[in-house]
């Protein structure tokens, strides 16, 4: 039988515990000040709103696991949103447009992926680049204007339900799951920690750590494409201010999420909570009405939190480990 | 004779224009535990590298069980049975121990899904038979730096390794781990396994190798048996010359007090500590390490605050409020950590000798006259006898021992009236140390009050004027250097 001290403990160790309580709690107090919060109504508001940043979210806790960044998101997504548009205008049809425009953000991130190889540039710097030069791009293909007027079928990917869940809710859910899956039980992922906790230690036991790179560049660069695909179905348009700042968002869902910049760390599962977290933040702006100005002043503050957190409890596990090695050398 | 499962022949190997192995042979036995030992930057790292994979000779040929071979990669030497295990440890901290062990090997099924109980399963035996009972799912972070060596051993017996290579595995351990490692090392030796075993320690050295090789400069000088040997032999043969006098003489008189410490406490770390430094001697700190040594020295430098305690710089009660302040005092503190703490690895010679006084070359207006700063790291090049004798090499290109120079230069060119050194000769070859005690003595000559933290007792006592015995943060004696035995140092250690 285990006690309940054991079960914290191990709760505690798993180290999402105080995120979800904050969920937890912020619901609680959300439903109670305001009745529609938890209605069928707001969730899948509240969800649809989050989605691009969701799905994200996912590939970005594969960067980030692996010690690197992705600044390009924001930038992939609305050009994968551009390319879609414009070759919804051709004669080619909905699927094989959507498979080419998803192949040209996987070939993005394959180009991220090459600068930190070959050029030795780090990750922050070469997504940067390639952030500030598709959005450049963009404009320049666009020369600034929305495209609009797609085909009935590609309308319904972002409106569309299946028993009545709405198709991106369903697309994420997917996903989520197989990410998880892959990360935690995949003999490959799991390649992912080795190279971010210790890259050097991962090239010396034979992980391709170049390849590795290619694969998880390129998967962040196809979930933000289809973040893309998606957004401009529900807008039914494609334009260069979509995804403005969706990568900061996303970030922090993932360091709130329990992921560590510095790599090794992180999980799907985490991830997903902090993304819940800060859907429920943004709603609660729109519930109360308060000026939606000050939500991006609130996520960086979360942020904050979340870094000074960690910090703090690595502070506090340091000095535990060092008692219990002076305890040890005395008891010697 | 019993056959030779490695067998090298005619390695050599350069980077560049520097040629850092010449002509090495070396045969190890099947079963047998050999040392390779040698001063810092001898070789030994690269040939290990060699054998494991991870570097390629320009010439020579590598035998495994009297098949030729050429490794290109770390994997191909796995392959034959040779498992380094790095000074540098090479787990990854937010995985579990079985995750670890068996990196890039794990039992999966046709998709590649890992099978988790039969890792923890094959990970727990593997511990076992290492004599440790622990959780196969236990983050690496959680451990001891002594249960991760273990970890990194478990590590190569999972791959059947029929040659270990333990690099300076016990720099980082506790006696007891120490003693647990040497049984595991009979262990294996029993089992046929053959481990090559790098150190720096000759008592350990003797303590466990059947034959022991001696590099110098990148040349094989020569192997013997250990119970054909001792330590004055070996060391010979490591330096080419005989080390007679291993310690400078004592100072003959010792002056005012420079630095007296009275009352030092902080929670349970440090107790009521009272001390006297005198210009121009040497004391030495002793104790286990967590006895509040390194405490101490922090707490005086001014890097921790204090509950009580004052300390008089001659004859002034003194209380810095940063460790800048004390080097502006002229104290300093030489860190035992000196990669972390004590040296910028990316900046060269010049930079990190004048890092700490910098002021010294400010104009009025405060910008660097670097004539002077050229001028001053040359001097303490020259003075430390740092190799290569030159200010610009970057500090992270250089061997441990010198590395070392460089950090005592740094600490030299600040004028120092008390200088407190942590663990000096920490992972230097026995040539480097010599010429590191001396400095300190010269130093205390020239009337610089000298504290001495050290774990090594040979050191101490060789060294030292006087001797502070620490003991669960207190000190329990203060003994002369001379005439005082390691015994009399450990009884008031652990009373």
């Amino acid at each position: 039988m285990r006690s309940l001290g054991t079960v914290l403990k191990k709760l505690t160790k798993k180290g999402n515990i105080g995120l979800i309580a904050s969920v937890a709690l912020l619901t609680v107090v959300m439903s109670l000040a305001y009745p529609n919060f938890l209605t069928l109504f707001n969730i899948e508001i509240t969800a649809m709103g989050f989605i691009q940043e969701a799905l994200m979210a996912l590939g970005m806790t594969l960067v980030i696991i692996s010690g690197g960044i992705d600044l390009s998101v924001a930038a992939v997504l609305p050009f994968t949103a551009i390319i879609v548009g414009l070759l919804l205008k051709t004669s080619l049809g909905v699927w094989p447009s959507i498979a080419i425009a998803l192949g040209v953000a996987v070939l993005i991130g394959f180009i991220n992926a090459l600068m930190i190889n070959k050029l030795r540039v780090f990750p922050f710097i070469a997504t940067l680049a390639t952030a500030t030069m598709l959005r450049g791009v963009a404009l320049v293909i666009t020369e600034g204007a929305t495209i609009s007027g797609f085909p009935t079928a590609f309308y319904e990917i972002g409106h569309g339900r299946v028993y009545g869940i709405p198709v991106p809710v369903i697309i994420f859910l997917v996903l989520a799951v197989l990410f998880a899956l892959l990360l935690k039980n995949h003999s490959y992922f799991q390649q992912v920690y080795f190279v971010g906790g210790n890259a050097k230690a991962a090239q010396l036991s034979g992980i391709k750590v170049n390849r590795l790179r290619y694969v998880i560049y390129g998967i962040s660069a196809f979930m933000a494409g289809l973040a893309g695909i998606i957004t401009a179905s529900q807008y039914v348009s494609a334009s260069t201010g979509f995804g403005l700042n969706s990568d900061m968002r996303v970030i922090t869902s993932v360091i709130i999420g329990g992921a560590s910049l510095s790599g090794g760390k992180g999980s799907i599962g985490g991830t997903i909570w902090g993304v819940i977290f800060l859907a429920i933040i943004s709603n609660a702006f729109v519930q109360s009405g308060a000026p939606t100005y000050w939500q991006d002043v609130v996520y960086g503050g979360m942020l904050l939190a979340a870094v000074f957190l960690e910090e703090y409890l690595r502070a506090r596990g340091r000095k535990a480990k060092m008692k219990s090695w002076r305890e040890f050398l005395t008891s010697g | 004779m019993v056959a030779s499962v490695l067998k090298i022949k005619g390695i050599s190997k350069s980077f560049g224009v520097h040629k850092v192995l010449h002509d090495i042979d070396l045969e190890i036995a099947k079963g047998e535990v050999h040392a390779l030992i040698g001063e810092n930057g001898a070789g030994k790292s690269t040939l290990m590298k060699i054998i494991g994979g991870i570097h390629r000779p320009d010439t020579g040929s590598i035998e495994v069980d009297g098949e030729s071979v050429a490794f290109s990669n770390p994997q191909a030497a796995m392959a034959k049975g040779i498992s380094l295990v790095h000074q540098e440890l090479s787990l990854v901290p937010n995985l579990s121990i079985a995750q670890n062990v068996f990196s890039q090997r794990e039992p999966t099924n046709w998709l590649g899904f890992v099978k988790w109980d039969e890792l923890h399963k094959r990970t727990r035996e593997l511990m076992e038979r290492l004599g440790v009972d622990i959780d196969p799912a236990t983050m690496v972070a959680e451990l001891s730096v002594g249960i991760r060596q273990l970890v990194e051993i478990a590590k190569a017996l999972s791959m059947d390794a029929k040659i270990l290579v333990l690099d300076e595995p016990t720099s980082a351990l506790s006696e007891k781990e120490v003693e647990t490692l040497y049984r595991i090392v009979d262990d294996l030796k029993a089992a046929g396994v053959s481990i090559i075993f790098i150190s720096h320690k000759l008592p350990e050295v003797f303590r466990i190798s059947d034959r022991i090789s001696v590099l110098r400069d990148g040349r094989m000088i020569g192997t013997v048996k250990a119970e054909d040997t001792d330590t004055d032999e070996i060391i010979h043969m490591m330096v080419g010359r005989s080390i007679e006098e291993m310690y400078p003489p004592r100072a003959s008189s010792v002056g005012e007090t420079v630095l007296s410490v009275e009352g030092l406490s902080r929670g349970d770390e440090l107790s009521d500590l009272s001390f006297e430094l005198k210009k121009g001697e040497i004391l030495g700190f002793a104790g286990l390490v967590g006895s509040g040594r390194t405490e101490t020295a922090r707490a005086i430098f001014g890097a921790d605050p204090v509950d009580a305690g004052t300390i008089t710089l001659h004859g002034r009660t003194v209380k810095f409020k940063s460790a800048l302040d004390a080097i502006n005092h002229g104290v300093c503190y030489l860190t035992e950590d000196r990669k972390d703490l004590g040296l910028f690895l990316t900046k060269n010679v010049r930079t990190n000798i004048v890092s700490s006084s910098l002021k010294k070359f400010a104009s009025q207006l405060g910008l660097l006259q670097h004539s002077g700063i050229e001028d001053t790291a040359k001097y303490y090049v020259q003075h430390v006898k740092l190799r290569p004798a030159d200010d610009k090499p970057l500090v992270m290109n250089l061997s441990g021992g010198n590395q070392q120079k460089a950090l005592l230069a740094k600490w030299l060119c600040a004028d120092p009236q008390v200088l407190i050194v942590d663990e000096p000769t920490r992972g230097v070859d026995v040539g480097a140390k010599t010429e590191i005690h001396s400095h300190l003595r010269q130093l205390a000559n020239s009337g610089v009050g000298v504290i001495v933290i050290s774990s090594e007792l040979p050191e101490i006592l060789g060294l030292c004027d006087r001797v502070a015995v620490f003991n669960e943060g207190r000190i329990t004696a203060v003994l002369d250097g001379e005439g005082t035995t390691q015994e009399d140092v450990m009884k008031y250690a652990t009373m």
